[in-house]
């Protein structure tokens, strides 16, 4: 899966699932749109559904510091891309 | 001695309307809210009762994303009634936030719609692997989902008290609410409860032939407390929500004051988890009677629990003559929307409420030919003038927990 197509597929889960509509790549997204954590959880396990993979508990603890989409779709793709290795 | 503790608001979701006018509408011209048992596709099929009391209107469904993710129907409907009364009273943000404000509120289960989707996901085996419950589930189903929904989205910081005693939920909440205010811990409570569709308690009472099957066809002549047919209970879906206010407060900040709450008890039957107890159900009439400071006499009006089940209905009535004799008249409320389970107490209190401030009575619908057995209070079998200070509203839960409200209709003093 290519980072573009992460991309869509998050940012449609934020529009569908948190009604957050066009956020800004680098918007702070607990400041800015409320994003609490409760979302994040809620995020992982579409994560888990994107990849169809569980994630460890050592990967989901270092999603915590995560702040924005950008950031997000790095850990995404970090964590894809372990699963192809 | 404690505090004077008033009604300032209340609100409702019942299945025979939501505003006070649609409500007493439909009771004085005996428009039942019993329809036809939805299917579910899990449990209907096997349910011998087909009926259900219905909220079949559209509610909106407009909180924003941020309070609602942490909602079931359950907590959905708790937070409606709970904003309508907040809204109703003129609580400003200051109050609400200053921990003087506490929540008393509860459901039977939480969100059964919840609940059955995780056990949907667990027991299906979808997405066996992964971590498939979702991290709202449990803030959903939780028991105390509808007070701290509440609490959210309002930003109360007083106490929290969750009841979930299913028949007595809200009547305690409203009971232990007016304590709270009462002796000083808080200066106001948001009393209430709620129950959201839910086949799983109508198997529950099917499974102990508590349940009405003779009026599969005919939902809306059923239930029918004290009737000689009557043949069980009808389980029902509904949301009351009463705000309760020291005096003082409510006078000073000119709040309208609808009625006071001058009595509560609370007891145990000591015993049996599912039978009624005539002694257990009479002392707490009694308790309530002490509590209020008033003799038997002065009740003018009684909104019994009556459920329409052939023994709980005679065993009251029975408690209601021991407390009571014959004079106060009886209604059965149920009667008109069934069993709304962790929102009767609240519903009924509020239906109190109401008739006391118009000064009528409504009959127990469907209420034809009394049962010999039940024959021995006074019925109310048809609509009529009825000046009244005092309404005593008692209900029975499943545990043996019983508990009795004491009202008195607001008059300038």
């Amino acid at each position: 899966m290519t980072r573009a197509e992460i991309e869509a597929k998050i940012l449609e889960f934020f529009r569908k699932e948190f009604e957050i509509e066009n956020p800004g790549m680098d918007d702070d997204l607990r400041k800015i749109h409320g994003f609490d954590s409760i979302d994040a959880i809620e995020l992982l396990l579409e994560i888990e559904t994107l990849l169809d993979s569980e994630l460890t508990q050592e990967e989901k603890k270092r999603a915590m510091d995560i702040r924005t989409l950008n950031q997000i779709l790095d850990y995404t793709v970090s964590l894809a891309k372990a699963r192809q290795t | 001695m404690g505090r004077r503790v008033v009604i300032t608001a209340c609100a409702a979701i019942t299945p025979i309307g939501r505003s006070r006018e649609e409500i007493l509408h439909n009771l004085k011209h005996g428009v039942s809210g019993v329809k036809v048992l939805r299917e579910d596709d899990v449990l209907t099929p096997y349910i011998h009762s087909k009926v259900f009391g219905t909220v079949d209107y559209p509610i909106a469904y407009d909180f924003k994303r941020q309070h609602r993710k942490t909602m079931g129907p359950v907590a959905y409907y708790a937070c409606q009634v709970a904003k309508e009364v907040i809204e109703a009273a003129g609580l400003d943000e200051t109050f609400i936030t200053s921990g003087r404000l506490g929540v008393a509120f509860g459901s039977t289960h939480g969100s059964p719609t919840v609940q059955r989707g995780i056990y949907k996901t667990l027991f299906s085996g979808a997405r066996s692997g992964f971590s498939s419950i979702g991290a709202v589930d449990y803030l959903k189903s939780m028991v105390h989902t509808t007070a701290v929904n509440i609490t959210k989205m309002f930003g109360i910081t007083g106490r929290v008290i969750s009841s979930s005693t299913a028949c007595t939920t809200s009547s305690q909440s409203i009971g232990y609410g007016y304590e709270m205010v009462k002796y000083g811990m808080q200066d106001a409570m948001i009393c209430g409860g709620a129950d959201e569709y839910d086949t799983t308690t109508v198997a529950v009472f099917d499974n102990l032939l508590a349940c009405s099957t003779a009026f599969n066809e005919t939902p809306h002549l059923t239930p029918r407390p004290f009737d000689e047919k009557r043949d069980g209970l009808v389980v029902g879906e509904g949301a009351g929500a009463v705000l309760l206010e020291e005096y003082e407060r409510a006078r000073k900040r000119g709040a309208t004051i609808l009625a006071e709450v001058i009595g509560f008890s609370c007891n145990n039957n000591g015993g049996d988890l599912i039978l009624p107890n005539i002694n257990g159900i009479a002392e707490t009439m009694r308790l309530a009677l002490q509590d209020a400071r008033i003799p038997a006499d002065a009740v003018d009006l009684i909104s019994a629990h009556a459920t329409g089940t052939r023994m709980g209905d005679v065993i009251e009535a029975q408690a209601i003559h021991a407390v009571y004799g014959n004079r106060p008249p009886v209604v059965g409320l149920k009667s008109y929307m069934g069993h709304t389970m962790g929102s009767c107490g609240a519903i009924e209190t509020i239906i109190a409420t109401y008739l006391m401030d118009e000064g009528y009575i409504v009959p127990t619908l469907n209420l034809e030919e009394v049962d010999e057995r039940c024959a021995m209070i006074r019925h109310v079998q048809a609509v009529r003038d009825c000046p009244m200070r005092i309404a005593a509203i008692q209900n029975f839960a499943f545990g043996g927990v019983n508990t009795s409200l004491i009202i008195k209709k607001w008059q300038d003093h």
